[in-house]
């Protein structure tokens, strides 16, 4: 079980008739994008992206629209071919995978949710979340079973029988979700999935998207455009940029140490309440030489919602410990500096 | 974001210098005075702006190929011509050529006259005869003389009315030429790779050899009377043709010979679908037919198409019709079924392969727009007369809309849809049999409909080669003139098509 559930080294996406002479000019020559769209007519989809994602894991990539997001994650389940590169799942090669074992892959070890649902139109909703044990040759009394109790999962009892053009966009997309975990897969690959729903709905499946997930502890590489969704969702995220991988991260990481100007323009709205630690802010308390009596105290891991609520009522600043020892001390001004993201 | 300042619509005021380069680099020669006629139709909310283009006046269609304006060109050298003709007419084209020669020669035979009276007078018989003869024609010579004259003095109305039509013409030209060549320009400015800009010398060539070509020509054939035979008609050989005839028929003979077997064959088959179909409607006793039918209009589309279907199939039954309107339902049947059954598969290869589409588009194309009457003859030659060569008839006209309908449905089919079935591991024919074809099956249905209907439309046809059927009474009707039974006939096969089609039409609603 030490393999992670995802992983790609290296992998590259060319579009175009002359994908492949592209690359190998790409390889020996190093050109820049213009270069290829110049030379060969060819457009650079994803640019050398490798990451690991290990078990359980929930791996937002963010991007805006045509950063290659959407056309990387599709190279998982090979529904792109790489141009270059490798693709593992759960140790097992997936580029060097013979038809039928990508469609076995694909049918038992991954689900996927569409940005546009992308559900049947002829099909009831049961029969829609039943489709990949279709696929399979489940027998009809199983997959009726199975699917069931996926729409349950998903809260939409009594709507089984319905098409699904008589639900609303929220409840399509929870049965696109039901479809997805029907085959309980280990991998769960989401494409903008409630990115063309309300704000209110949106932020409520999210919450609903995040519990069912560490319930059933699946792998889930999660694409958005948007960050607070990322940071919402993700454990970890990935932010790319015209087809390449800017930074990975945690939230907190990205928020106070973004790895470049595109990064930082992106993390500058964000809310660094909920993300910042107190171990990010804190100085170490051998250096600091003021009074500490009777000072509140926090966990390291304590964000600074949570400093601000103990530090409000006193003017001592807050001590910070790790295990019980006294580690650091965060006074008014570095809380103050924290919350505008760290600056100096 | 930019720093704009915000002006009001009122005080805006006119950049003449980035206009003025942008029309001078489109105008090339004579840019200043381009540039003041569109500053002149820009300010303009009239209805014409009043601009005269000298240029264009005097050079007419000259100028228009000079600057590329080709529509305005081609419109112009067709006026002007027909002007130009008038002139032609009017000043060299004598007018009264044809009735001065029949006076001259009128004239003639009077003095003929004349000298055979003198000769009698000589001879001592009576000249009175002669006489009265060469003053009846002088007469008449007079008459055609006059004639001409009148002719001749038309000719001075008529070169006027030319040279009015021309100075009219050119008037127009001068008034509206700066007017379409500001539309080129703007033309221009959106695509300025693909729109003529400037004087090219070009052009102003292929402007000149075309007028040269054409108006010399069509002017010397209208205004002299006797023009050389080359300029009235084409000289075709009589016997390339003969050669090219006899030549495509003994291909066709020798092809309908060897293929002989393959084209018995497909007889066979088509016969074998026809006769299954005979046997069912015709074989069957006609209440279980009927009744079979009723229910079935019922079933399909409701109680109103069922009682309509009842009186269509009684005013057909009382004529003495039944047996042979079910061998035009069976005939447009048998069609129908090979259509779908090869028009299917072909619409869903044709949706999934682009390439295999463009190949197919132009056989489509042709099969539908060929009339009829063309492919009964190899059809005939093929696989000879009646009712199979009659449905492989109907087959090649009514196949395309199937054919078609369904590549389109294929096409439609959502990518995203399509893509969550390949994500769950669907194979190619599990992504054909779940998804793609019951997403395009309202747009099939609608092709099985369209070519149920066009085949209907051939039953008359098909009769010219043979074929039975209700398409017989009507061809025979035709033949003697029958008022009647030709309109008896012929609402009997409405009714036919009406309730085929209510029928079918329900059943796809249904869906």
């Amino acid at each position: 079980m030490s393999d992670p559930a995802v992983k790609l080294s290296g992998v590259w996406k060319v579009f175009g008739p002359r994908a492949d002479e592209a690359m190998a000019a790409i390889k020996a020559e190093g050109l820049t994008k213009p270069e290829v769209l110049e030379r060969f007519g060819c457009v650079v989809g994803v640019q050398d992206a490798s990451f690991e994602v290990p078990r359980g894991e929930i791996f937002c990539i963010m991007g805006l629209s045509g950063s290659g997001k959407s056309t990387l994650v599709r190279h998982v389940n090979r529904l792109i071919e790489p141009t270059a590169g490798t693709i593992e799942l759960l140790g097992n090669d997936v580029s060097a995978m013979s038809q039928s074992e990508l469609r076995q892959v694909r049918a038992q070890t991954i689900g996927m949710v569409f940005q546009h649902m992308a559900l049947m139109p002829h099909r009831s909703v049961r029969d829609n979340v039943a489709y990949p044990l279709e696929i399979r040759k489940v027998t009809k009394s199983k997959r009726w079973a199975i699917s069931d109790h996926a729409l349950a999962l998903v809260d939409l009892v009594g709507y089984e029988d319905r098409l699904p053009r008589e639900l609303s966009g929220g409840m399509q997309q929870r049965v696109g979700i039901a479809r997805a975990l029907a085959s309980d897969p280990a991998i769960l690959l989401m494409d903008e999935p409630f990115s063309a729903l309300d704000p209110l709905i949106r932020m409520q499946l999210q919450d609903q998207f995040k519990a069912l997930v560490a319930q059933l502890q699946k792998t889930t590489l999660f694409i958005t455009h948007d960050l607070d969704e990322a940071i919402r969702i993700g454990h970890r995220i990935a932010i790319m940029k015209d087809g390449v991988i800017v930074q990975i991260g945690t939230a907190e990481e990205i928020v106070t140490n973004p790895a470049d100007d595109y990064v930082r323009d992106f993390v500058q709205g964000i809310s660094k309440l909920k993300l910042v630690k107190a171990h990010t802010i804190m100085e170490p308390i051998e250096g600091f030489n003021g009074a500490l009596e009777g000072a509140p105290r926090a966990d390291e891991g304590a964000d600074l919602d949570q400093l601000i609520d103990l530090s409000v009522g006193t003017d001592i600043p807050v001590v910070i410990t790790a295990e019980g020892r006294e580690i650091g001390v965060v006074t008014k001004a570095r809380l103050l500096r924290g919350i505008q993201g760290g600056k100096e | 974001m930019t720093d704009v300042t915000v002006t009001a619509a009122s005080d805006i005021e006119v950049d003449r210098e980035a206009l003025d380069a942008s029309i001078a680099e489109f105008a090339g020669k004579n840019a200043d005075y381009y540039a003041a006629a569109f500053h002149k139709i820009h300010e303009s909310s009239g209805l014409m702006p009043q601009t005269f283009n000298l240029a264009a006046a005097l050079l007419g269609p000259i100028w228009a190929a000079m600057r590329g304006v080709w529509g305005f060109f081609w419109g112009f050298l067709l006026l002007e011509m027909i002007a130009w003709v008038q002139i032609g007419r009017g000043a060299w084209g004598d007018l009264g050529a044809d009735a001065f020669e029949r006076a001259e020669r009128q004239r003639e035979r009077a003095a003929g006259f004349l000298d055979r009276a003198e000769q009698a007078r000589q001879a001592g018989e009576d000249p009175a005869r002669f006489e009265t003869l060469a003053a009846n024609l002088q007469k008449a010579a007079d008459n055609s003389q006059a004639a001409a004259d009148a002719a001749q003095a038309e000719a001075l109305t008529i070169l006027l009315f030319g040279l009015g039509l021309l100075l009219i013409f050119k008037l127009a030209q001068g008034v509206w030429s700066n007017v379409v060549y500001e539309k080129q320009y703007s033309a221009w400015r959106i695509e300025p790779d693909k729109t003529e800009a400037g004087v090219k010398s070009r052009n102003l060539l292929l402007g000149i050899a075309l007028v040269l070509t054409i108006a010399p020509l069509t002017v010397y054939k209208f205004t002299v009377g006797e023009s050389p035979e080359i300029l009235d008609s084409f000289p075709a050989e009589k016997d390339h043709y003969v050669a090219t005839a006899s030549w495509l028929e003994a291909r066709i003979d020798a092809a309908a010979t060897g293929g002989a077997g393959a084209f018995d064959s497909i007889v066979a088959g088509v016969r074998s679908v026809l006769d299954a179909l005979t046997i069912a409607l015709i074989g069957t006793p006609w209440p279980v037919v009927m009744a079979v039918i009723c229910v079935v209009a019922w079933r399909a589309a409701g109680p109103r198409v069922a009682i309509f279907t009842a009186a269509s199939l009684a005013y057909v039954a009382f004529l003495g019709y039944w047996e042979i309107s079910m061998e035009t339902v069976a005939l447009v049947g048998a069609a129908v079924i090979i259509c779908v059954v090869i028009g299917i598969p072909c619409g869903i290869w044709f949706g999934k392969s682009k390439r295999a589409y463009s190949f197919a588009e132009p056989v489509l194309d042709l099969m539908q727009t060929l009339p009829a009457f063309v492919y009964l003859i190899p059809i005939i030659a093929f696989f000879g007369t009646g009712n199979p060569p009659g449905i492989l008839a109907t087959i090649i006209f009514g196949m395309p809309p199937v054919i078609r309908l369904t590549a389109l449905g294929m096409r439609g089919v959502p990518d995203n849809i399509k893509e969550a079935a390949t994500a769950f591991g669907a194979t190619r024919w599990q992504l054909l049999k779940d998804v793609e074809v019951p997403l395009a099956l309202p747009s099939i249905m609608t092709g099985v409909n369209q070519t149920i209907l066009m085949c209907l439309s051939m039953v008359v046809i098909i009769s010219l080669i043979g074929g039975g059927g209700l398409g017989k009474v009507i061809l025979e009707a035709l033949q003697y003139a029958a008022k009647g039974p030709g309109l008896l006939g012929g609402i009997a096969i409405l009714l036919c098509a009406m309730v085929i089609d209510r029928i079918v039409q329900g059943g796809f609603r249904q869906k």
